[in-house]
């Protein structure tokens, strides 16, 4: 085991939105705040930093994660998205992101990185959830605006709008 | 680009247009306080108290500036040097507002009070120094509650106040006495209010930017109100010595001549308003605290001698709720130190620092008594409001006008012969007292409550008692009682008929008779209500007189020379979709397509001044009616130009999708560009004004209120103490909607936020006034789990002959929740005799007036 003095830095290195990313950082600083700042990709906010709020919910090999409570350390060989990866080349927008602003999902949208991402993790492990399963799995991360409504249809439009991409029944 | 699938120049309002602030925000690409990094800006961490209430005896930062990438730390001291104290500002005749520093260096009143200021090279390193300063506090005996604080042998929080309780007033309406002495009856009850969170997602946040060759300060900031967060921190931060500021007036000749231009504009534009106001509070701050007029001359000096002001920038907001109205005391810190290092210094706050100083609401406590006669008749109303408003007071909107707007719409929709409202406000060692979408709400909390008792008391139904009382259509008042005009749009009582009529309370007892089979508990509640929005002309004077000024709302709109069209307004936007709303009202009068416009706030060397920005629930009337007024203008300039142009009559042109013609001749049109450079000229730089207009709005006139009843059904399961609401329902009237998926949005936050209230959320401090609730796994915010679907009626009345009749809706739904769902607590409680008089209603609270557990 390694012993690392507190303001020495050490080496990271992963996928972030499908580039390779390194950089030299204290072992304390979050994924968040590197991402943020070393990787200047401010897509992901900061609500709370103590893991409740789920505004930083990022996919770390597909699964999402709070990069608050994660260190940068941690995240060492392996593949990160953020907010800012959802787009396709061309710019056009993630089912996800077009069903959002299809069903007028967010207001101040702070919290919306972390909701679309949360989203995008529901579905991908399941394609067709109930309304009550959208809440259950939604149910960590905090909006303050919308009384949640809009982004519950939101997901429901985006399963329609990802099903019928697959070839699906919309 | 997300494109608007609405490409037609006619009509959009009134359409659930898609938002145009979607594209940059859904992609991560908004810019939000924290994500602003101007070239080697340094970081600041504040020094927080851990008492509620001590006296400092000595502070040690000595190994904190050595600490690593340490560049300097501020102690309370240094910022007093530094600054002047926050003025008071909305006094009222009898009361006193403490002076007090954006740091504190002899006392702290609250946990969290900030009492040093660290700025490193980065956060990280920032926090590190934090811990290497040591505080010696003297603890002093804190106030932790209303009642402690209205105690008169309890340690005061301001020496020249007269103990905690800092204002005491009476304001009658009516021979109350004789009134009640008449009434067949009198229904007394207590309800408490706890003290509650705006919590808006994004914590507060500022970056001072100082540019390295002029020294000008570039405020960027998540603020509610730009205009006067730039004039406070100018105020607070010009501290040159008396001499120095003197010369500074005699030197800068152009400066002078600026600021009394400006005064004059001001004073002249608002003469009436000004003329109006009652300068009581003033004078008897001024007797209270002689020292008020010396810090204010100095104040005044150091404006007039500045060489300049900063701008003020606010770009995307992560939600405010009324907190990012207040000016943070940290922002001044901030700027002082930015001024004295020359370098550009950032803040942003932790969720921990916006839980403790971020700002609070709602605590108060309200003895109200109802005078009726036994046949239901209302006759008068009687309420003693006691506000707790924490330590500092609140800037610029605090506990006082709160006070205030809460005596004006206490007795809200129903007829009284008399009314009187007891006001006091309390100091206590708490965080301070902030504006909380719809700040007087308690007042129908507690009015909407009493009359559910009453009609217990009378065996009556809630919402017979209601509808007998109610004003309506035909049987109106010219005025409510405590003043404010009333008009059609005070539609309460429409929409009250319409929730019962879609509640069925009838077919509601049949089926609570099925679920009482069951063991289960139902209850339904109602709650009716009309808010000032922006309420008639004299609805401000009835406040408080002259405060009219404080309201004035103004838009911009400009034709560059190469066709771009840009609307500059006031307000403020975070979250309520303004770029939306006001570009389809701007593309309706125009002609063109919604993504024609560019909406431009929050920078104060491009926006018109507003005390204000946003808040109060004016962007849609007042800020869409400025918008409406300077677009029309500026088309009727294109259309005369144009005519010109075209060899043709004005009054035969029109303008479809952007072009610009002669009726029946569109392929002979002209273009927004075609127009604009012949106006400015080849020579003119693309973005150089061509046509412009300003609108200075005063709003519609009379009228302005907006109007809703809340019901609901909720289901109480006295094993858990868990409560579900199984029915949610909402009849509002807001006029004309500009885009109704937007007011929906709105109606349901606001309805989120009171259940909040209600169930889940409190900011509770222990007996020695230790906050309890500092993350967010004790300061519970509802998830989608808790939050219920909510049904949303419309009804648009309108004002006849009245143009911009749009009637705000920003703060409604957080009135009405509260009221609705207590009474539904109560109701589904029936069986247990249980009096909710408390408006936090956690699971304990619910099995103690269930009889299951004993009272705490």
């Amino acid at each position: 085991m390694t012993t690392v003095q507190p303001h020495e830095t050490t080496g990271v290195a992963f996928t972030l939105n499908g580039e390779a990313f390194g950089a030299d950082v204290e072992p304390r600083r979050t994924l968040s705040d590197v991402i943020r700042e070393d990787a200047e990709l401010t897509g992901t906010h900061l609500g709370c930093e103590h893991g409740v709020c789920g505004a930083c919910t990022v996919l770390i090999d597909g699964q999402p994660a709070r990069s608050c409570l994660m260190l940068a350390v941690q995240a060492d060989g392996a593949d990160v998205t953020t907010i800012e990866g959802l787009a396709a080349p061309d710019g056009s927008l993630h089912p996800v992101q077009q069903a959002m602003h299809d069903a007028h999902g967010f207001q101040c949208a702070f919290c919306s990185p972390g909701f679309m991402m949360s989203t995008i993790a529901l579905l991908a492990e399941n394609p067709s959830p109930t309304r009550d399963e959208i809440k259950e799995e939604l149910s960590g991360n905090l909006c303050r605006c919308t009384g949640y409504e809009t982004i519950l249809n939101g997901v429901e439009t985006a399963v329609r709008l990802m099903g019928a991409d697959r070839g699906g029944a919309s | 680009m997300t494109s608007t699938e609405q490409t037609s120049g006619l009509g959009f309002v009134g359409q659930s247009v898609k938002r145009v602030e979607d594209d940059r925000l859904l992609r991560g690409e908004g810019k939000f306080i924290a994500d602003v990094n101007p070239e080697g800006v340094l970081h600041a961490a504040f020094l927080r108290s851990p008492m509620a209430h001590a006296t400092i005896r000595s502070i040690d930062v000595g190994e904190a500036r050595r600490a690593r990438g340490v560049r300097a730390v501020f102690t309370g001291q240094d910022i007093v040097d530094l600054t002047h104290p926050f003025p008071p500002f909305l006094m009222l005749g009898g009361m006193y507002t403490p002076l007090y520093w954006a740091l504190s260096a002899d006392k702290v009143r609250h946990q969290g009070d900030p009492v040093a200021l660290v700025v490193a090279e980065s956060r990280y390193l920032a926090e590190d120094a934090l811990e290497l300063i040591e505080v010696d506090y003297e603890p002093l005996q804190a106030v932790a509650t209303i009642g402690q604080a209205l105690q008169s042998d309890r340690e005061q929080l301001w020496e020249k106040a007269d103990g905690n309780v800092l204002f005491d007033a009476y304001h009658d309406y009516g021979d109350i006495d004789a009134v009640f002495a008449d009434a067949d009856r009198v229904v007394t009850e207590r309800f408490s209010c706890q003290r509650q969170s705006n919590q808006p997602m994004e914590t507060r946040g500022t970056t001072i930017e100082v540019d390295p060759e002029t020294g000008h300060l570039t405020v960027r900031s998540a603020t509610q109100s730009s205009h006067f967060l730039r004039w406070i921190i100018a105020a607070l931060t010009e501290k040159e010595s008396v001499m120095d500021s003197i010369k500074g007036v005699i030197n800068q000749k152009e400066r002078r001549a600026a600021f009394g231009a400006a005064v004059k504009e001001f004073v002249t534009k608002n003469k009436e308003e000004l003329d109006k106001q009652d300068n009581t509070g003033m004078k008897d701050q001024m007797k209270t605290d002689r020292s008020t007029m010396l810090h204010m001359q100095r104040i005044g000096l150091g404006l007039l001698g500045a060489d300049q002001y900063p701008t003020v920038v606010a770009d995307d907001i992560g939600g405010g709720f009324g907190a990012k109205g207040s000016i943070a005391r940290e922002d001044v810190a901030l700027a002082a130190a930015a001024i004295e290092l020359g370098k550009s210094v950032k803040w942003v706050e932790d969720r921990v620092e916006n839980l403790t100083d971020g700002g609070m609401a709602r605590e108060e406590d309200l003895t109200i008594s109802l005078a009726l006669d036994n046949d239901g008749t209302f006759r008068g109303l009687k309420v003693d409001v006691v506000m707790d408003q924490g330590a500092y007071p609140g800037f610029p909107v605090g506990a006082g006008f709160t006070t205030q707007i809460m005596k004006v719409m206490f007795p809200g929709t129903y007829r009284f012969e008399a009314f009187q409202q007891r006001s006091r406000i309390v100091c206590t060692n708490k965080g301070k007292y902030v504006a909380y979408r719809g700040p007087w709400a308690n007042e129908t909390w507690a009015r909407e409550r009493i009359i559910d008792v009453a009609a217990r008391a009378l065996n009556m139904s809630p919402t017979e008692l209601r509808a007998r009382n109610m004003m309506g259509e035909g049987d109106m008042d010219e005025a409510m009682i405590t003043g404010p005009t009333l008009d059609v749009t005070m539609s309460t009582k429409k929409t009250f008929e319409r929730a019962v009529e879609i509640m069925d309370p009838e077919a509601f007892e049949a089926e609570r008779r099925a679920a009482a089979d069951e063991g289960r508990y139902l209850g339904m509640g109602f709650c009716a209500y009309h808010e000032a929005a922006p309420g008639p002309r004299n609805y401000t004077d009835a406040i408080n007189p002259g405060t009219g000024v404080l309201t004035a709302e103004s838009a911009r709109t400009v034709v560059e020379a190469d066709g771009s069209i840009k609307v500059i307004t006031s307000q403020m936007p975070h979250g309520q979709s303004h770029e939306t709303t006001y570009a389809q009202v701007a593309a309706t009068e125009l002609g063109v397509g919604i993504d024609d416009i560019e909406l431009v706030f929050g920078n104060t060397s491009r926006t018109p001044f507003s005390f204000l920005g946003t808040g109060g629930s004016r962007g849609g009337p007042m800020g869409g009616g400025a918008v409406r007024g300077s677009s029309r203008e500026v088309r009727e300039k294109v259309v005369d130009h144009a005519a010109r142009m075209l060899e043709a009559s004005a009054e035969d042109i029109e303008i479809v999708d952007g072009n610009i013609h002669v009726a029946g001749v569109p392929a002979r049109g002209l273009t927004y560009a075609d127009v604009a450079r012949d106006v400015a000229g080849v020579s003119a730089a693309d973005d150089a004004e061509a046509i412009e207009a300003r609108c200075d709005y005063e709003g519609a006139g009379d009228g302005g209120w907006s109007c809703a009843t809340h019901a609901c059904i909720v289901e109480v399961d006295i094993d858990t103490g868990m409560v579900s609401i199984p029915r949610y329902v909402v009849v509002e009237d807001c006029g004309p909607i500009i885009n109704p998926a937007i007011v929906d949005g709105q109606v349901r936050g606001g309805v989120a936020q009171g259940v909040g209230a209600v169930l889940y959320e409190s900011s509770h401090y222990d007996e020695d006034a230790n906050l309890q609730a500092t993350t967010y796994m004790d300061y519970l915010i509802p998830t989608a789990m808790e939050i219920p679907h909510v049904e949303i009626h419309h009804m648009e009345t309108l004002s006849p002959g009245r143009e911009n009749d749009f009637r705000g809706v920003g703060e409604g739904g957080m009135i009405g929740a509260p009221a609705a769902l207590t009474n539904a607590i109560e109701d589904a409680l029936r069986p247990f005799n249980a009096r909710v008089t408390d408006q936090y209603l956690p699971p304990t609270k619910i099995l103690e007036l269930a009889g299951v557990i004993a009272p705490d």
